[in-house]
């Protein structure tokens, strides 16, 4: 027995739990399927090859995975939010939008802009705060709507400060003349906002919070009622998810070197997240990863017939909600039993194979 | 922490309790008093405030007049998560799983919330009360493909799983045949030998009275009737208002309200 956390709980309270413990059937405990050690490898490789990318590949591969990953991370942060934590929201750009100003703002100062993502970062998780604080009470369509007026009175706000370009927008200051470089050192930014906030986001659906996350999700007064503390989770993951944004933000104002209020605070980033979300797969880490890839893909094969490529993705969205519910990695899941990033638990009687219990679910 | 050396005998403590939706009062000045490890029965008509008094306890509804102490302190201001975590767990009614979380996650994040448990421990202890349970089998389906006996179980397990001194039972034998209300029982039963108090709301009264030592009628949010069970279901006033109903109900009178 270990980890036993003693503050503010009694410990009449916790000794009880843990002499039924004692008296208990023993049983072993696994957070791991099969899948996951191949998992482990393929993500090992996959960013080992990514980070070697642009001494291989010329510089316009690497630039279309720098918008591949901007979509992999937003799309990400919006599962984690609407998908976990129920909190459906279509203003998520404004953080975004603040995480490309915050850097603006940093560089206008002297700071190298690379060195200011960080600081955009925690300068949005910052935001996300106040804005949680005047939200917070909101849900579903009040949120969501709250949501994307936060967004446009933050670019309201920007548009009025001349220092930052005002409406008509401005260079990004600061980053190197040397085309080569810049492309890659954009594209290693990118690839290590992702893999962080990627693994960020692994880590925290497995902790305990997790778990609490879930359990709101699916039924809050039961949450509630099990001593979950709801509304400090709530916060937790707005802000993570303000943070994760505002990162993306400051890779979008790298990447374009440019930046003007309406594209940087544009609704068109909601509407890229919740497709992505949607077709993939809400509620799974695998989710997004495959939303990006369809969307990515359509988006590069399509965009040049202009109207068609909209009619498409509106038939494949409408599709995917009718006959997929739960998106392309929810069919895959249900069909097959995989899951690439197990956050689970699986409990079986000690001794025996945990293969037994879990199944054919492995 | 306050001192709970004050009144050691008194659990929970409910002083002078209203609550009311519109004109319909669910608690009129109610006050109740529970000794730790001490097991009470509550019984009454629909609409009597049974499942609203639970409500008020576990801090799902707070009260427009009044104060609640548990454990020797006032608990009023907490909310639910709270509570719960000073010791109050509670069923609903109609269960309230985590659908598309499997039957141990259910009760382990139970366990971790409500205990403070972590690793090692909170899985030790979640295997433990879905043994108790009578859960192991099913615990690593979701719990939104269980049956409704199991769903039950896992309303009692969540609940037991948070550590409770105090354990609010909301119908959890509604709807069970008589074997299953018997198991059900006797799984209440080594709940309260291990020394957790326990307020049973049922309808199903042969399952009440087979356990607790103490009856306690409710009606309007008003407690008309409290003590022995045999004594209380005998009381002339307990008889009208809580039985009438049900021979009523069960002899299908047209236009009776029994809702």
């Amino acid at each position: 027995m270990s980890a036993v956390e003693p503050a503010e709980h009694q410990a009449a309270n916790v000794s009880q739990v843990a002499e039924a413990a004692r008296s208990g059937m023993p049983v072993e405990v696994t957070r791991s399927r099969g899948s996951t050690i191949w998992t482990a490898i393929a993500v090992i490789v996959i960013v080992a090859v990514l980070f070697d990318l642009p001494r291989i590949v010329y510089s316009g591969t690497t630039n279309l995975l720098v918008d591949f990953f901007f979509l992999l991370i937003i799309s990400s942060m919006w599962n984690l939010l609407a998908g976990y934590a129920g909190l459906v929201s279509v203003g998520q750009q404004a953080f975004i939008g603040l995480g490309a100003y915050f850097v603006l703002i940093a560089a206008n100062h002297g700071t190298s802009p690379f060195m200011a993502i960080p600081i955009a970062t925690a300068a949005c998780a910052v935001a996300g705060l106040v804005v949680w604080w005047l939200v917070s009470r909101l849900r579903s369509g009040y949120f969501a709507i709250t949501m994307w007026a936060v967004a446009s009175v933050c670019e309201l706000i920007i548009i009025q400060i001349s220092s930052l370009g005002g409406g008509t927008g401005t260079a990004l200051p600061g980053l190197t003349s040397n085309p080569t470089y810049l492309d890659a050192y954009t594209y290693w930014a990118t690839v290590v906002v992702a893999v962080v906030g990627l693994a960020g986001i692994y880590f925290l659906l497995r902790s305990p919070l997790g778990l609490v996350l879930t359990a709101i999700r699916d039924n809050e007064t039961g949450a509630r009622s099990t001593g979950s503390r709801v509304a400090r989770t709530r916060l937790v993951v707005f802000v993570v998810s303000a943070a994760g944004c505002g990162a993306a933000g400051a890779l979008y104002i790298i990447s374009q070197q440019f930046v003007v209020p309406p594209a940087a605070f544009s609704v068109s980033f909601s509407a890229e997240m919740i497709f992505i979300t949607i077709i993939g797969g809400i509620g799974t880490i695998e989710g997004p990863i495959i939303g990006t890839i369809i969307f990515f893909t359509l988006q590069q094969t399509l965009s040049h017939y202009g109207v068609w490529y909209w009619i498409i993705l509106g038939i494949i969205a409408m599709a995917v909600a009718i006959w997929a519910p739960r998106g392309i990695w929810g069919l895959v899941s249900e069909n097959f039993g995989v899951r690439l990033f197990p956050v689970g638990y699986y409990l079986w009687p000690a001794g025996e194979s945990p293969r037994r219990f879990i199944g054919g679910k492995r | 922490m306050p001192d709970l050396s004050g009144t050691p005998a008194t659990l929970l403590k409910l002083d002078g309790i209203s609550k009311s939706f519109g004109r319909v009062a669910v608690a009129d000045n109610l006050s109740l008093e529970l000794a730790a490890g001490e097991m009470l029965g509550i019984v009454g008509p629909n609409g009597a405030g049974k499942s609203s008094l639970f409500g008020l306890i576990a801090g799902d509804l707070s009260p427009s007049a009044g104060q609640i102490f548990f454990d020797g302190s006032p608990v009023t201001k907490l909310d639910a998560g709270a509570r719960c975590r000073l010791g109050i767990g509670r069923t609903f009614q109609v269960p309230k799983p985590f659908g598309a979380m499997t039957v141990f996650e259910n009760v382990l994040v139970a366990v971790q919330q409500g205990s403070g448990l972590r690793r090692r421990a909170s899985y030790a202890a979640a295997g433990a009360v879905l043994e108790l349970a009578g859960l192991t089998l099913d615990a690593n389906r979701p719990a939104e493909r269980l049956g409704l006996l199991s769903r039950k179980r896992l309303e009692l397990a969540r609940a037991l799983a948070t550590g409770p001194k105090l354990l609010l039972l909301d119908e959890v034998a509604g709807g069970l045949t008589d074997p299953e209300v018997t198991e059900l029982v006797g799984i209440v039963r080594q709940i309260k030998e291990r020394g957790t108090a326990v307020i049973w709301i049922e309808h199903v009264v042969h399952a009440l009275t087979a356990t607790v030592h103490r009856l306690i009628c409710l009606a309007s949010g008003s407690v008309i009737g409290d003590g022995d069970p045999a004594q209380v279901l005998a009381m002339p006033a307990v008889r009208e208002v809580f039985l009438g109903t049900e021979i009523s109900a069960s002899l299908g009178a047209p236009g009776q309200e029994n809702g």
